[in-house]
């Protein structure tokens, strides 16, 4: 059996035994998820990276020294570890964070298709930077709950649980971040398209 | 046939948090109301598009990490 098609949790064990490897493998399924939640959180490449990193050598740390609970799902522990160190991060620096330009950042699109055109790539491409420009600026209540649903697979009673609000609340935040995303995205495509049109 | 599920119902449905009675009553709606219907088809476009958002870290930062996944699997050997 190849190592990608090993679960996280056997990984993890075969990991503490000393398989490198299992490491390497682990990390390569969930960099890309956790990185997003960080940066989604920070804003900013190179305190994303950094943060990744220290996160992950926590997980390392925590694994190797017989702490890690078997009974929980891999990724979302991976998650609360990252975002708890995001937080961290500001309470330690007294600062909001700020938008940086996003030099160098790629897009990973699941949806492409080899075929796809060109101009649809390009397309598709435009969508996810004007998305991620505006969960940046969602209200920030609305931002968490998004970010802990989606990014981090937390369920709402969860997030409800952590955020100290009630499920109502919670849900009620996601709702109106949606709706908000989606208002906005239709809005910017307009106002792209009558740009376009004009010239 | 009256709707009791509200749209949060339909985000925990969309997010596969709501029970089988809850996804029986939510998809029998979508069947024949055309309200729920578009409502659907809102959020599953705009969280297909959120799962489309995703970021790489560099591979530097990745390489550091082994490196310390490497060293830390080393010392707890020696030990």
């Amino acid at each position: 059996m190849s190592k990608n098609e090993i679960s996280d949790s056997q990984l993890v064990t075969l990991y503490r035994n000393g398989d490198e490897e299992a490491f390497s493998t682990l990390l390569n399924r969930h960099k890309n998820r956790v990185y997003t939640t960080i940066y989604l959180i920070v804003k900013d490449r190179y305190v994303a990276e950094d943060l990744l990193q220290d996160s992950f050598i926590k997980a390392v740390k925590t694994i190797k020294s017989g702490r890690y609970n078997e009974e929980g799902k891999f990724l979302p522990w991976m998650l609360r570890i990252a975002h708890n160190l995001a937080i961290d991060y500001f309470r330690k620096e007294k600062r909001y964070p700020v938008v940086v330009m996003e030099d160098g950042s790629k897009v990973f699109n699941t949806l492409e298709f080899a075929e796809d055109p060109i101009e649809n790539k390009q397309i598709k491409m435009e969508t996810h930077q004007m998305l991620r420009q505006l969960i940046q600026e969602l209200p920030e209540a609305q931002k968490e709950v998004l970010i802990m649903r989606h990014y981090m697979q937390m369920s709402f009673q969860d997030i409800a649980d952590s955020t100290g609000v009630s499920i109502n609340t919670a849900l009620g935040r996601m709702r109106y971040a949606l709706i908000n995303l989606r208002k906005r995205m239709q809005q910017t495509s307009i106002a792209y398209d009558k740009n376009i049109y004009r010239k | 046939m009256t709707k009791t599920f509200t749209e949060n119902d339909l985000i925990r449905y969309v997010y596969g948090e709501t029970s089988e009675i809850e996804n029986n009553e939510i998809e029998s709606a979508l069947l024949c109301d055309s309200e729920v219907q578009e409502q659907f088809a809102q959020l599953i476009e705009i969280t297909q598009q959120l799962s489309c958002v995703d970021y790489f870290p560099s591979e530097n930062s990745v390489k550091n990490i082994l490196d310390k996944a490497k060293e830390l699997n080393l010392q707890s050997i020696a030990k």
